[in-house]
């Protein structure tokens, strides 16, 4: 058998919109390992939702800590999880215009959920102080 | 139509066995996640808008039926997470071991580091809602 030879070959490709979104798929899945799983066992397991009320949430965000956690939480998780919303659909829509009602519709619908959020975080609990 | 019906049939019908499914896995508890994340961020902003409204959701949130599905979202949360850390690793550190041999041992790691993960708060969860809404004391009332 002739020997096989191998060439490396390395090709600069210029970054497209898809190949931005998936990179950033990728960094915002290293960021969302720890805030995630911090999250979700500090508030599902370790406080429990049976000790939950306005009065938590106001001694939380009294903190500028975590309303900082919470930012970068909402910021990083509803995006990679509406671009990965728009993966799964991208199985299932192919035409050109489809892709682009999907990507507004999914972009709209990331902004309005994100901006709500965003404007209660900033907000912080509307209840006149002290707590009922 | 028929795109939806070649892959769906496809989703159920390749025999890729553990990358497929991880494959499957992945998505299923992406979707989970995400439809609870919305859901999630437009409770918390009741916090600011309509406090009553919050306090009311969370009250179903401590209902058996919720608590039942918290449970199960912890579950998406750690292997959806651990997962992703499989394949980053592969793609990233070690391109050339993405053998099938690999893929199908990887992934059963991935789903017992996953499950080893969940049990303890499984467990934890299980004994608040047991405490709280039967008051049936399991383990450190």
């Amino acid at each position: 058998m002739a020997a096989t030879t191998e060439t490396v070959r390395r090709v600069k490709v210029k970054p497209n919109y898809e190949m931005i979104a998936w990179k950033w798929m990728r960094y915002s899945a290293f960021a969302l390992i720890p805030l995630v799983w911090i999250h979700a066992i500090l508030q599902d397991v370790v406080v429990g939702v049976h000790a939950m009320d306005l009065g938590y949430v106001a001694e939380r965000w009294a903190s500028i800590f975590w309303r900082v956690f919470d930012a970068l939480l909402l910021g990083f998780a509803f995006a990679h999880g509406v671009n990965g919303l728009r993966q799964v659909l991208n199985d299932f829509i192919h035409g050109e215009r489809g892709r682009k009602i999907l990507n507004w519709g999914l972009f709209i619908f990331w902004l309005v959920v994100f901006l709500i959020g965003a404007i209660a975080l900033i907000g912080g609990v509307n209840q006149q102080f002290p707590l009922e | 139509m028929s795109t939806l019906k070649t892959t769906l049939t496809g989703y159920a019908g390749y025999r890729g066995r553990e990358g497929h499914w991880s494959f499957l896995l992945h998505r299923i508890t992406g979707l989970g996640v995400v439809l609870f994340l919305t859901i999630h961020i437009i409770d918390i902003a009741f916090v600011y808008f309509r406090p009553a409204l919050f306090l009311e959701a969370l009250a179903l949130y401590q209902t058996t039926l919720f608590g039942i599905g918290e449970i199960a979202l912890i579950f998406c949360v750690f292997f959806h997470g651990v997962n992703g850390l499989r394949i980053a690793y592969f793609d990233m550190f070690k391109p050339g071991m993405w053998s099938i041999e690999m893929q199908r041992k990887s992934t059963r790691t991935t789903l017992i580091i996953s499950i080893i993960l969940w049990l303890p708060a499984a467990f934890w969860m299980v004994r608040n809602i047991l405490l709280h809404n039967y008051g049936i004391v399991l383990f450190g009332g």
